[in-house]
């Protein structure tokens, strides 16, 4: 196993609040791995320093680089004090708790956007956006692989909630992720979606070569696709392990199941 | 190109004209309304002039605030940019572009020339001014962008380097071209218009492009939500730069063409009044549609002019739009092509090509940038 991206004692203060604290993890390749915890305990937050949109206030982040340059000797780059959008051109993309997409546009529109940003097109002005054959032959592939033919040429802000999510997910794909970390990908979906949204996770994770990184509070869906879970409780980690082991460890259930009645 | 090609471009562009209620026939159509318009009366030559000038700005400011969601309200500063490059070139190096060319067609390239620095004047200008404001978002923006435009003016009234010529500004005088016995000004209404005309037609296009281009389409993304953006790895920040730059040259473009027209580079053109005319036009045609700007200016216009007949009326004029902008943005958030589109479809019906759900369905959002309604979007031009 090699580790694709890697934390050092990451620590985030908001005044007198310790959001993360401490943490030190590693991911491995191919893995899915779940990062569960209570209302509070520093997901949100610790994927936003993952993405750049917020600088630690102490600590160290790495992520295994695609073309080769590391900072460590073992093939990893310090990404600690990159903006979010190098965080995404390195390699580690997202996908958002509160849907995040581009609401005004049609679905096929949104993924055009995360190719063209791939393919380093943005600044081409004279160019036609839906001139460029390749692009728009990966957009067809990524719709077909999410399932979002049907609806592609929708405007999102017409989208069911289910719809606008699994276009959350088509987003952040698009850019071809090393890793992919889901902020919660079942978010509000009644029990159909979220089925639907577990077996697309499944496909998606057979298919590609990237590695998941969900945190989620749904427990059903963490048990069924988590190689691997985290729990953190008040910004620090407080288990690591398989699922089993995760899920019968004592602390986990007092701190997270007992207080969580899941 | 062959001719064989071009032969069958003519006849593709024929048969689409004799096909009904076509795009090209509208075109057809408006080309000889541009061209018999040259023969009116020559007020409403300097009307219209007037009114391609103001569309172009509106559509330049709009290419910040409709498509990349940023309400700049100093944008008057790249206006007054172009007009005096122009202004200046023509005051100070007329004479020596008379001696290196000769007298006779001295005018035309010193207007062509003045025209190239006002615009290289307004894009050095936007390059720092765009990097710092891009900084700020919504309401930060709008304000540094107001005080740099206030700035500007500032300086060209106390005029510290001695170019600008203070309050009066510098009047501008086109001259008569000579070649081989024919003479014309080219400030004269009719040669001037069609002047206009081509230069605005040719940045229209420019603009259209740009806003289907790759380019532009990150635009629209930005708009609609710029962290979103960022995650997929693009620089907002630099994206949103140069959008700044772009949409300022289309702007600083209008004012060489202003300067010319009104025979003066004056500092109102820079006042954060002039640059509220842009957000007012293109708040009323619609800031979610490509031709909103422009539609919003030909209203802005002739409405002002219809006021300006009536002296009682016209002490009011500016009551009057505040009204109207009132109206829009409580009211009617899609503005005039909104109106229009859905005016067309109630006629019409829904039976229109292209597949839309309608063009006016984003029409009812807020008028407010970034937000999911304000969408500058091609669909309501059928493109």
């Amino acid at each position: 196993m090699t580790t694709v991206l890697k934390t050092e004692s990451l620590r985030k203060q908001f005044g007198e609040l310790t959001a993360v604290d401490d943490v030190s993890i590693e991911i491995d390749d191919g893995d899915i791995t779940s990062i569960i915890g209570p209302n509070g305990a520093g997901k949100t937050t610790f994927y936003n320093l993952l993405t750049g949109v917020l600088q630690p206030t102490a600590g160290s982040i790495w992520l295994r680089s695609g073309d080769g340059a590391t900072d460590d000797g073992g093939g990893l780059r310090e990404i600690t004090d990159a903006e979010p959008h190098e965080v995404a051109q390195a390699g580690l993309s997202r996908s958002y708790q509160i849907t995040n997409i581009f609401e005004g546009l049609t679905v096929r529109e949104n993924v055009r956007v995360a190719r063209i940003s791939h393919e380093r097109t943005r600044l081409d002005f004279r160019s036609r956006a839906t001139g460029d054959e390749a692009i728009e032959a990966d957009i067809e592939e990524l719709l077909e692989l999410t399932g979002l033919t049907d609806i592609a040429d929708t405007p999102c802000d017409t989208l069911s909630h289910g719809e606008k999510r699994t276009v959350e997910i088509a987003l952040a794909l698009a850019i071809e992720p090393d890793v992919f970390l889901m902020d919660e990908p079942t978010a509000g979906m009644n029990p159909t979606e979220v089925t639907e949204i577990v077996s697309l996770i499944r496909e998606l994770d057979a298919d590609l070569d990237a590695t998941f990184v969900v945190t989620e509070h749904n427990m059903d869906v963490v048990t069924d696709i988590s190689d691997r879970i985290v729990v953190l409780a008040e910004g620090s980690i407080l288990a690591d392990g398989t699922p089993d082991d995760v899920l019968t460890d004592e602390r986990v259930t007092e701190a997270y199941l007992g207080s969580d009645s899941v | 190109m062959s001719a064989t090609d071009t032969g069958g471009r003519v006849r593709k562009f024929g048969s689409a004209v004799a096909d009904g209620w076509t795009r090209e026939r509208f075109g057809l159509l408006g080309a000889l309304g541009l061209v018999l318009l040259a023969f009116g009366p020559s007020f409403q030559i300097y009307l219209f002039t007037d009114f391609l000038v103001v569309a172009l700005f509106a559509l330049g400011f709009n290419l910040l605030y409709g498509y990349t969601g940023l309400l700049s309200f100093g944008h008057g500063l790249f206006y007054a940019g172009g007009a005096y490059g122009l202004a200046i070139v023509l005051r100070d190096l007329g004479p020596v572009f008379a001696d290196v060319v000769g007298s006779g067609v001295a005018p035309l390239v010193t207007f062509v020339v003045g025209g190239l620095v006002g615009l290289a004047l307004v894009v050095a200008v936007a390059v720092p001014v765009g990097w710092l404001s891009v900084r700020l978002e919504e309401i930060y923006f709008a304000l540094i962008t107001l005080a740099f435009g206030m700035i500007g003016y500032s300086l060209i009234i106390q005029d510290p380097a001695g170019l600008t010529n203070g309050t009066d500004g510098i009047i501008v005088l086109l001259g008569s071209v000579d070649v081989g016995g024919e003479s014309f000004r080219i400030g004269a209404r009719q040669t001037y218009y069609a002047l206009t005309v081509v230069v605005v037609l040719a940045a229209i296009y420019g603009v259209w492009r740009v806003v289907n281009s790759p380019f532009g389409t990150v635009c629209k993304a930005i708009r609609e939500s710029p962290d979103r953006a960022a995650a997929l790895g693009i620089d907002v920040r630099h994206h949103r730069w140069m959008t700044f730059i772009i949409s300022a040259a289309i702007v600083g473009i209008a004012g060489v063409l202003r300067a010319g027209l009104a025979s003066v580079a004056s500092p109102g053109l820079t006042h954060w009044s002039t640059s509220a005319v842009a957000v007012i036009a293109t708040v009323i045609g619609g800031a979610t549609y490509f031709s909103g700007p422009i539609v919003g200016a030909f209203i802005f216009l002739y409405i002002r002019w219809g006021i300006s007949r009536f002296p009682t009326l016209d002490a009011y004029w500016e009551l009057f739009f505040g009204a109207l902008l009132i109206g829009v943005v409580l009211y009617f958030k899609a503005g005039a092509v909104g109106g229009l589109l859905l005016l067309r479809d109630r006629l019409f019906g829904e039976g229109r090509a292209g597949g839309d759900d309608g063009p006016t369905q984003g029409g009812g959002g807020a008028a407010e940038p970034g937000s999911s309604g304000d969408r500058a979007d091609d669909r309501g031009d059928d493109s």
